[in-house]
């Protein structure tokens, strides 16, 4: 059944196509790209529509500074760092965590923390939170059940709506279109992507990973296309809600507020990230052991910053598939099974 | 990282919970929805360890299908 409604979907977008010009449709998520990538869906385009894969994954965009901060602590012998699995492989000037860090443990879920604090009351636990809305409200949720006295954070926290704004203004990016990422908008809600059609006349879609849901994400701004019209539409109705999850916007704003932070490979981008309110200078790590900001060093051949912004292709990388590989990654995009390099590499095109 | 799972919420003592998936149980956080807002039998959509919003059975079932075949596609390219 399902098959039928993909043929049947795939025939419509082939149908209201305009045949007259390009479209770039844009995501802005790991899962997406995965869905997209993994089920062929760009072959099963018309040839005037591009699948761009923008800034969808945390781990990529994480800066430098804040991973070598990262490295560092987990090298003092008072510090236990704890962190999620795909930050242990984020290759930097100074390694990563896992071929230089010393003291280090992998978390599937923030409250973990709090058993390893237990188990190590004579040491520093810092929590390196890394992510997006999904994994910087559930560090909330951490905060607000009470942290013991050994523990702080070290936040490398970005906001999804704001990254997108500015591409948005990037002319050399020309997005015509964006499927909004499912579960940052479960958290910050369906609402939150409104000003890109009312202000940029830019057809923006909710969309959750199953294929269909996609595809069908797809056609609805085919048709605003093709109708002239910008709107938001939201077809992932069962899990995002318009104002989406009010409590843990909440949490969220009470523990951290916006600041300009640095986006690896693209640099400093005002008010697109969260940090620590002054009022918890005590649980945020880079207070408590003054941590510096670390001058960036790209490697070399590496176009994830190219990539990041929808500006080109894993494949245009001269690197992607012979020098970097999901096991000897060089650059950020090739480290998380959710960065464009990674999943072009494991799936093909 | 962060791909979203659901789970079936099957004991609660309050931020905690334990929640279930294909047989695995796992311990999950639901502070982040009101307290009255879940309870046992609930599905919930779970990142990173947290319930992020209360989804019903179908939307579920949904999803796990969708899981089940990028594990599938995963284990065929097991080559990293
Ligand atoms: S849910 Fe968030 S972090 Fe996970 S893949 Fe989507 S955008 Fe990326
Ligand atoms: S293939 Fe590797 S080096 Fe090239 S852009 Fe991707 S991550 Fe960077």
């Amino acid at each position: 059944m399902k098959r039928e409604r993909i043929k049947e979907l795939v025939s419509l977008i082939h149908e209201i196509s305009p045949k007259d010009r390009k479209i770039k449709i844009m995501n802005v998520c790991g899962s997406h790209e995965h869905t997209i990538t993994y089920s062929g869906m760009r072959s099963l385009m018309p040839e005037n529509i591009e699948l761009i894969p923008g800034p969808g994954c945390p781990v990529c965009v994480c800066s430098e500074s804040d991973v070598i901060n990262a490295i560092r602590l987990s090298q003092r012998d008072d510090t236990i760092l704890v962190t999620y699995g795909d930050m242990l492989r984020v290759p930097t000037k100074e390694g990563s965590i896992r071929s230089s860090g010393r003291n280090y443990k992998m978390v599937s879920a923030p409250h973990e923390v709090l058993k390893i604090a237990k188990e190590n009351p004579e040491k520093n636990v810092v929590f390196f939170s890394i992510g997006f809305e999904t994994t910087t409200a559930p560090t909330a949720a951490l905060i607000e059940m009470g942290l013991p006295e050994n523990v702080t954070i070290l936040t490398s926290q970005k906001l999804t709506p704001e990254i997108m704004e500015v591409l948005v203004k990037d002319e050399e990016v020309g997005v015509d279109a964006f499927i909004a990422p499912g579960h940052v908008s479960a958290i910050v809600g369906a609402n939150a992507w409104r000003i890109f059609p009312e202000e940029y006349g830019i057809p923006t879609v909710v969309a959750g990973f199953e294929p269909d849901n996609l595809l069908l994400a797809i056609l609805r701004i085919l048709y605003q296309l093709r109708e002239g019209r910008a709107e938001l539409e939201n077809v992932y109705r069962g899990v995002v809600r318009p104002e989406g999850n009010v409590k843990a916007q909440e949490l969220m704003y009470k523990y951290f507020e916006k600041a300009d932070v640095n986006w690896r490979g693209i640099g400093l981008i005002p008010k697109s990230g969260l940090e620590f309110r002054k009022e918890y200078d005590n649980i945020n790590a880079k207070k408590v052991f003054n941590l510096p900001e670390i001058k960036e060093e790209k490697v070399k051949g590496c176009i994830c910053d190219k990539i990041v912004l929808g500006k080109a292709y894993p494949n245009e990388c001269k690197l992607f598939g012979k020098v970097c590989t999901p096991s000897n990654p060089k650059g950020p995009c090739m480290v998380s099974m959710e960065g464009a390099c990674n999943i072009w590499y494991r799936f093909g095109r | 990282m962060c791909v979203g799972v659901p789970m079936k919420v099957v004991e609660i003592d309050y931020p905690m919970a334990v929640a279930e998936a294909k047989g695995v149980k796992r311990q999950i956080n639901l502070m982040l929805l009101p307290e009255d807002e879940v309870k046992v039998g609930d599905y919930v959509m779970v990142h990173v360890g947290n319930a992020i919003e209360v989804i019903d059975e179908k939307e579920a079932e949904e999803i796990w299908k969708v899981l089940d075949e990028v594990m599938a596609a995963l284990e065929e390219r097991e080559d990293f």
